[in-house]
């Protein structure tokens, strides 16, 4: 058989959704992903996925997965629809439209950073997209983060390497700080390099944002690397400030206001220089999430349709009405893979439809599972970058159902459904 | 009630358009699929519209409800829209999904499409969207039901048209413009500061006027705003570029906006939210009404047009890609503040704000939008806006209708408002002039329509759009726009007897324009050089022949 080559396609591995990849298909596998990281390829592998349908256990027709599913949540008492990674905006448009429809709990992986996500509404934000980073960026902060790990070509395709408007030299152009908070370290290859430990991590933060609104701090310990640090971020011309708005993967909790402390920070530097907050998020099309929610519902995550119309319960979302055995039946979509822990645990209490990736393959045993195709691999449509920036998906095979249909025709049965 | 055919029958017909702006006259206005007739079977179904007002449907020239700028302010007002939920509406078809949603300065994108439409509105131009952007903004605008909408395309601060200008490449500049209009499914040119957001990413400054440098020498916002207006016109564009001046919002920015205008003389341009450009006195020092000197030019100069963008007492989201004003708000206010650069295109900030009557500029700038409607000699080029949702929600239409036909009303309104800034005003003066109907149809619909180029909209001809709107009429102006009896879409009854009863899709209105191929190899090295999207990534909508 011949290989076949799909460019230009749009890596979901991580939120840098590099869109550079050249993806080699030989028969029904991919066997190479040209431009990606460890974490593309392993993203891509080759390609397979379960292409089952199963209602109570056993394989039956996606009619009657459909019908069944369509019963369960007809008749659910408090419904729960989840939004999981690997899904186009696209399908999460659809998922939304059943939520709203049924007058359930709306939420997504994004509820596990629903502090940072409250710092924003609360504060605004600074930021930029990350090209502007790569045209403008002299000085870059790894503030706990080595973009290494989980966000391996953020460095060469934005923020650190490649030449830009105002950073002709690349790497060359830009002087990089690592801040270690305790375990998380900042990036390696850094010019200089910071220490904080966590529990002065928000007055640190706190201390650098006087100093660049110009007020006298004190001259201990924190005080004296918050004034190092501030001041040579106000001598740059522009400042990228980046973080890691996922989950620590120390499992160290992060400080409920250090988003708060960065963004502040990251605003008062406009003015004096010009600064930007990076905040990395993980792949899978999280961000479409959050932005498709936003425009339907207006608000992000945790959305509850209980009364008629969206309201906001961010202190109140899948995690914690799961715990409290307030929801009865669940209708996921996306992969059960990319679900948090305790969502995922929790999930395996209820009655479960789970629509996506490897639905099949579940751990928490859904009641009714429909496999389909991984939005970027499998399927086509839009997703979003970790800065926002929609981009179109070219998939390289063809899956088994494709997930907005299958969702969609869940949609149609539930009106129909309707007295 | 038949989509197909439908006939509003004995309504007293306001077509500015098609009447000469006449006094309405009683007569029917005939529908089949979709379009103006000129007569129908005498049987055809009957709307009964005798005693009421019939206009086209309403065109917004200047608004802001889709794309990635506009969705960072809803994430930043969850407590609006806690404050103004949005149950889904009882629609008659039974296969749509009626939708829910939540409404304040921002509303979610069906609750827009809905709201549009329960106010009269069939056709909406979003006024800001960075070609990166568009995909997402075209992805809202498919959740925005009922209304025809278009985008304008964000151009004047990018990279890659400032090199040509500093190249003195005329020729492809124009020719990329056409390639970008169509990359982003635009409908036409919109510069927002010209070199200002260039700037401000550049280094946290702004220019201050037309001649200033931005990055190179050669490129100063004159040649930016030349050279876009020539390539709108060289491309017969149906809607010339549509400029937002530089200075907004400054004492003293009358006359940067003259300035603009006498250097875009004799060229077609629409100048947009006029009112936000039209300040006398001196920047940090003192401010005074400059609309008089304003109007009077666009008065004299029959190739500029304008939106006001009136301001409107009571809370509005600032949102703009002119990012360093929103800077400035936001450092005066101490204001939440969304700033987003976005790469070799554009900026984007948004400070949520509210105008208060108590306030002695809100009140000049609401004193300045009303003097520029009421000194305006031509209803057809100086046509109603309020820069939604920055000088207020498009819902407060009705109410600034009512403000330009009612002069006792405005009166009252005007001796409430803070006196500092607006006494020795035209206003203050007392300007007497108030709005007809006709005037009130052609600023809110024909005139819209012809100045967007389009031929389909804004009036009742036959072959028109079936976009009309029945309204009871109703001595107190506000209330007769804000609730109309009637409207149909596309000769779909959507809102009947006051309730929104029908949600079809509303079209996409874009441009192709034609340019050389040339220009696109060009393009794709700038992007392999600089962009971090892959060139073939890139457009979000068709790019045809």
């Amino acid at each position: 058989m011949t290989k076949r080559v799909v460019e230009h396609a749009t890596c979901l591995g991580c939120g840098c959704a590099c869109d550079d990849i050249t993806v080699v298909v030989d028969g029904d596998r991919i066997v190479e992903a040209r431009n990606s990281c460890a974490l593309g390829r392993a993203w891509f592998a080759d390609g397979s996925v379960p292409r089952e349908t199963r209602a109570g256990g056993k394989p039956v027709a996606p009619d009657v997965a459909l019908g069944d599913a369509a019963k369960l949540l007809a008749r659910a008492e408090r419904p729960l629809v989840y939004l999981a990674p690997d899904i186009s905006c696209e399908t999460q448009r659809a998922a939304v439209a059943i939520a709203d429809r049924l007058g359930a709990l709306l939420d997504s992986p994004t509820g596990e950073i629903a502090a940072g996500i409250l710092a924003s509404q609360r504060r605004g934000r600074a930021g930029a997209t990350l090209g502007e980073i790569r045209q403008r960026a002299d000085l870059v902060v790894f503030w706990g983060v080595d973009p290494a790990d989980r966000y391996p070509r953020y460095a060469s395709r934005y923020a650190v390497d490649p030449a830009g408007l105002q950073a002709p030299d690349g790497r060359k152009s830009r002087r990089v700080v690592a801040v270690d908070v305790g375990p998380s370290r900042g990036a390696a290859d850094a010019d200089e390099r910071v220490a904080i430990a966590p529990e002065h991590e928000v007055d640190a933060l706190a201390l650098m944002r006087a100093v660049v609104l110009g007020r006298a701090i004190g001259e201990d310990a924190v005080a004296r690397v918050a004034t190092g640090l501030a001041t040579r971020m106000l001598h740059a011309r522009y400042v990228a400030l980046v973080h890691d708005a996922e989950p620590s993967p120390h499992g160290s909790p992060l400080h409920a206001d250090r988003t708060e402390a960065l963004i502040a920070l990251a605003q008062a530097l406009n003015g004096p220089a010009r600064c930007a907050l990076s905040s990395l998020r993980a792949g899978g099309n999280r961000s479409g999430a959050d932005a498709v929610a936003t425009w339907q519902t207006g608000f992000p995550f945790a959305v509850d349709f209980a009364g008629g119309y969206p309201r906001y319960r961010p202190h109140a979302g899948a995690a914690v009405l799961l715990a409290r055995r307030e929801i009865d039946v669940a209708l996921l979509v996306g992969s059960p893979a990319g679900v948090p822990q305790a969502v995922a645990a929790a999930l395996g209490q209820v009655t479960t439809i789970a629509i996506g990736p490897r639905a099949s393959a579940a751990p928490f045993r859904p009641t009714v599972a429909i496999d389909t195709g991984v939005a970027g691999i499998h399927e086509g449509g839009t997703a979003f970058r970790m800065d926002d920036l929609a981009l179109p998906l070219r998939p390289a095979l063809s899956g088994p159902a494709v997930a907005a249909d299958v969702v969609r025709a869940l949609a149609a049965r539930l009106m129909k459904g309707r007295s | 009630m038949s989509k197909t055919r439908l006939r509003i029958a004995g309504g007293v017909v306001y077509d500015p358009a098609n009447d000469g702006g006449a006094d309405g006259g009683i007569r029917d206005v005939c529908i089949e699929d979709g379009r103006i007739v000129a007569e129908l079977p005498r049987d055809a179904p009957k709307l009964d519209a005798r005693g009421m007002v019939v206009m086209a449907g309403g065109v917004d020239i200047h608004s802001h409800i889709a794309g990635s700028s506009v969705n960072q302010g809803r994430r930043l007002l969850p407590e609006e829209h806690a404050a103004d939920p949005a149950p889904a509406p009882p629609l008659a078809d039974p296969d749509a999904i009626p939708r829910s949603g939540t409404g304040g300065t921002i509303p979610t994108t069906f609750t827009t499409g809905y709201r549009y439409a329960a106010l009269g509105y069939t056709t909406a131009m979003e006024a800001a969207v960075a070609p990166l952007a568009a995909r997402q903004a075209h992805a809202e605008l498919d959740d925005t039901p009922i209304i025809d909408a278009g985008l304008f395309t964000l151009l004047g601060n990018d990279d890659y048209l400032l090199r040509q200008i500093a190249a003195g490449e005329a020729a492809r500049a124009r020719d990329y413009a056409a390639w970008v209009l169509s990359a982003a499914g635009g409908y036409a040119i919109k510069i927002v500061n010209p070199g200002g957001v260039e700037r401000w990413k550049a280094g946290g400054r702004n220019v201050t006027g037309l001649d200033d440098a931005v990055g190179s020498g050669a490129v100063t916002p004159r040649r930016i705003l030349e050279t876009l207006a020539d390539a709108a016109n060289a491309l017969e564009l149906p809607h010339p570029v549509h400029i937002h001046c530089n200075n907004l919002g400054q004492a003293g920015n009358a006359t940067t906006t003259l300035e603009t205008m006498r250097a875009l003389a004799g060229r077609r341009a629409h100048f947009t939210h006029l009112q936000f450009h039209s300040y006398g006195g001196e920047r940090g020092k003192s401010w005074k009404s400059a609309a008089k000197e304003v109007i009077e030019h666009v008065n004299a100069h029959p190739e500029v047009s304008v939106d006001v963008g009136q301001v409107m007492f009571g809370p509005a989201t600032t949102l703009t890609a002119d990012a360093p004003v929103e800077y400035l708000l936001h450092a005066s206010s101490g204001r939440r503040w969304v700033n987003v650069d976005v790469e070799l295109e554009t900026g984007c900030g948004i400070v949520p704000y509210s105008y208060k009557e108590q306030a002695a500029v809100a009140s000049l700038q609401w004193a300045v939008g009303l003097e520029l409607f009421l000194l305006a000699k031509d209803p057809w080029r100086v046509v109603l806006s309020t820069d939604h949702p920055n000088g207020g929600s498009f819902l407060s239409y009705p109410e600034l209708i009512r403000l330009l036909m009612d002069r006792s009303h405005r009166d009252e309104c005007l001796k409430r408002v803070n006196q500092k800034l607006v006494a020795g005003s035209a206003l203050a003066d007392g300007l007497a002039r108030e709005y007809t109907l006709s005037e009130i149809a052609t600023v809110t619909r024909a005139a819209p329509a012809r100045l967007l180029g389009l031929k389909h909209k804004g009036h009742l001809g036959v072959g028109a759009d079936a976009d009309v709107t029945v309204y009871a009429n109703d001595a107190d102006r506000a209330k007769m726009f804000s609730t109309p009896r009637h409207v149909i879409k596309g000769g779909v009854l959507v809102v009947e007897e006051g309730q929104l009863r029908r949600a079809p899709t509303g079209r996409r209105l874009r441009v192709q324009p034609g340019y050389d191929r040339a220009v696109t190899r060009d393009l794709k090295r700038w992007f392999d050089g600089y962009a971090c999207v892959s060139f073939e990534n890139y457009p979000a909508a068709e790019l045809g022949e």
